[in-house]
């Protein structure tokens, strides 16, 4: 186990490490200097700005510089906009998208795993039709035309939730039915066929023999082993999930991280960018960590060589 | 058979019992009688042919282009709700911009009225018919009408059918039903190019790394391990940011991320492949190693790529969709169905037409090689049906 926990913290590390080369890489092969704009500037403005953001240096003492700042959460300026750090962006986005996404984190676990459920216990009857349908209409739909769809009827048609902005509780409504959709369907069938595998097994025949509730079979011998599929995919899940609010941040006006990011994409924001990349892929990759050790924990037979 | 006749002689061509008279399918009919008879593979198919139709033969029927602006006639519903005008068999449309439209009978969009005077006081606007007559147009409450020769708001109106632009106009005057086209073809091309790209890489590289193994194969998934922790998402808009506009930077930024997937489905079904009797048998007379890989190992393996490809199409066009949507998707004028998506979101209040046609197309490609894929899958490889 200490073992395992050993290789896993140095893979991230190296992971994390070559995202964050590959980023800087990337953003440093983009033509043009970070200061092309449509106004004309003069040589001696351009070298000063160069000299301002030490972009004079060579390329790998501003890596190794721009790393050194990461190690201290330190991201660096904005290009565009003067006197804002990239760490002003995230500190002021976080907490709506980390609200955000923890709402819909909880309601798309508190949805897809009964629905997987019933539509497993009712196989072939309505119940499960009528779930797997939804659930087909989940995974196929983008989440920006759900969310607009959404918005145009609940917000302008009907008027029951705000239009933008998560002021009250109202507000996370809407964002978080239409960012949850994938990830509930894809989970609800997951489950579904998760389940369905279990209850076909040997031990849930001989549970039932001893005269167990059929409850008691389900709650305690199937389910603990249908879920463990599903735990699998939470972290690829989280993954969707953040991704995700960009397009939901940007038409529910939230101002979460992700309308800053998708912002410093539309505007070329290099920095902004790259530290955005970085601070994300490390969230994600930390999140993926943490539910392979919870994975760990909850099922026993699985042995890390 | 029963007691009586079991000594009896038996006929002379008693072994056409045992003959087999259906002709035997090969793979390909077993493959194709599978898909058919499944119900949503096969609509899914209809679905696919009848949308290239739509994109490819589709913009021929059409007087319009894809760039075509019409300033004056921007954001025109395609239900049109029409007041009676002056003359016999005209109606009147009032646009958002409150101007004046007149519309025949059926729906064809004649001419935009002059307009005259502004009463600002009594909220009326007049527009010259021709020349001795005037049209008012009362804004004086909602909702907006046209007055009748007495001065008397007309509170009945008819709906027609906007037969000049079926599906409508945008916000700049562009035909959406030409746009869509022109949409779903550039969706359709970014995603078959993407997946074709990333199925060339993907056998490659899979394809070597399962075949040769060993270290070669570990290094060569540790790679793989790593980039798919990397969120794709992220690195699809990193690497589109790189390039400049248009389309071919679009199928790049697609092209580089999606191939892992397809890398472990190869080397998965390599590594299974590779230790059968019919490589060893090209091995033994000298067959070499791409000989053996391509010729050999990989058509073998060619039922779950052509699954995986299936399956990627859905996601490139969902990406495409994604990044045009969040504005780095095609450049104007050009039409994609995400920057036709992102351009309605701003007047989705006043026109949700401009925006759900789009959504609807995508919508239908979605289901359309969704259905195809499971279907596809069901048919190559009956083990894994559910």
């Amino acid at each position: 186990m200490s073992r395992y926990l050993i290789r896993r913290v140095l893979t991230m590390i190296v992971t994390l490490f070559m995202i964050a080369l590959l980023t800087f890489c990337l953003m440093h092969i983009v033509p043009g200097s970070p200061f092309t704009s449509q106004k004309q500037m003069s040589q001696a403005v351009l070298d000063a700005l160069n000299a301002k953001y030490n972009l004079d240096d060579p390329l790998w003492k501003q890596f190794f510089d721009y790393m050194r700042g990461v190690l201290h959460f330190d991201f660096g300026p904005s290009y565009k906009y003067t006197g804002k750090t990239v760490n002003d962006f995230i500190e002021s986005g976080l907490p709506y998208s980390a609200r955000l996404g923890l709402v819909t984190l909880c309601f798309v676990l508190l949805t897809s795993i009964p629905m997987g459920i019933v539509a497993a216990l009712r196989n072939g009857k309505w119940q499960d039709m009528l779930l797997m349908f939804l659930a087909t209409f989940g995974v196929t739909i983008p989440s920006f035309v759900i969310a607009t769809g959404l918005l145009y009827i609940f917000s302008f048609k009907l008027g029951w939730t705000p239009v933008y902005g998560v002021d009250t509780w109202k507000g996370y409504i809407l964002p978080m039915i239409a960012m949850g959709g994938y990830s509930i369907s894809f989970l609800a069938r997951l489950m579904r066929s998760s389940l369905l595998e279990v209850m076909g097994q040997d031990y849930i025949r001989t549970a039932r023999a001893k005269g167990i509730s059929e409850v008691r079979v389900i709650w305690k011998h199937a389910l603990r082993n249908a879920l463990i599929p599903v735990i699998t995919v939470l972290g690829p899940t989280i993954a969707n999930l953040l991704t995700g609010s960009f397009v939901i941040e940007k038409i529910f006006a939230i101002p979460g991280m992700g309308g800053y990011f998708v912002n410093s994409v539309t505007q070329r924001d290099y920095t902004t960018i790259m530290g955005m990349t970085i601070f994300y892929a490390t969230v994600l990759i930390a999140m993926i960590f943490l539910v392979d050790l919870f994975y760990c924990l909850i099922d026993p037979r699985i042995k890390y060589e | 058979m029963n007691e009586q006749n079991r000594w009896e002689r038996v006929s002379g061509d008693a072994g056409e019992a045992e003959r087999i008279y259906r002709r035997s399918r090969t793979f390909l009919g077993d493959v194709w009688f599978r898909f058919t008879h499944k119900p949503t593979a096969l609509f899914g198919f209809i679905l696919v042919v009848l949308l290239l139709a739509f994109c490819l033969i589709g913009p021929v029927f059409t007087p319009y282009t894809y760039s075509e602006q019409n300033n004056k006639l921007a954001s025109i519903p395609p239900l049109l709700k029409v007041y009676p005008g002056p003359a016999e068999g005209s109606n009147l449309y009032i646009t958002q911009g409150l101007k004046l439209i007149e519309v025949d009978d059926e729906g064809h969009l004649i001419r935009q009225l002059k307009k005259k005077k502004d009463d600002s006081k009594a909220k009326q606007t007049s527009f010259t018919w021709d020349d001795d007559t005037l049209v008012y147009l009362d804004y004086s409450r909602l909702p907006n009408t046209v007055l009748d020769r007495d001065g008397n708001r007309i509170e009945t109106a008819k709906t027609v059918w906007n037969r000049t632009y079926l599906l409508g106009t945008d916000q700049l005057g562009r035909d959406i039903l030409t746009r869509l086209m022109y949409g779903t073809r550039i969706s359709l091309m970014v995603a078959f190019i993407a997946a074709l790209v990333n199925m060339i890489i993907g056998i490659t590289y899979g394809g070597i790394a399962g075949y040769l193994g060993g270290r070669t194969d570990s290094v060569m998934m540790r790679i793989v391990d790593i980039i798919s922790t990397i969120p794709l998402t992220l690195y699809v808009i990193l690497i589109k940011m790189c390039l400049d506009d248009g389309l071919l930077s679009i199928i790049i930024a697609l092209s580089s991320v999606y191939w892992v997937d397809m890398a472990r489905v190869v080397r998965g079904e390599v590594l299974s492949l590779k230790n059968q009797e019919f490589v060893l048998a090209a091995k033994t007379i000298g067959s070499s190693t791409k000989t053996i890989l391509f010729s050999h190992l990989i058509p073998n393996a060619m039922g779950p790529i052509l699954v995986t490809v299936t399956m990627l199409i859905p996601s490139a066009i969902f990406m495409e969709a994604f990044m045009s949507f969040i504005g780095i998707g095609i450049a104007p004028p050009m039409a994609s169905l995400g920057t036709m998506c992102n351009d309605a979101t701003e007047t989705l209040r006043t026109n949700p037409y401009q925006l759900f046609l789009p959504a609807l197309v995508i919508c239908i490609i979605m289901f359309a090689f969704n259905f195809v894929g499971d279907g596809l899958r069901d048919a190559l490889d009956p083990k894994l049906k559910k």
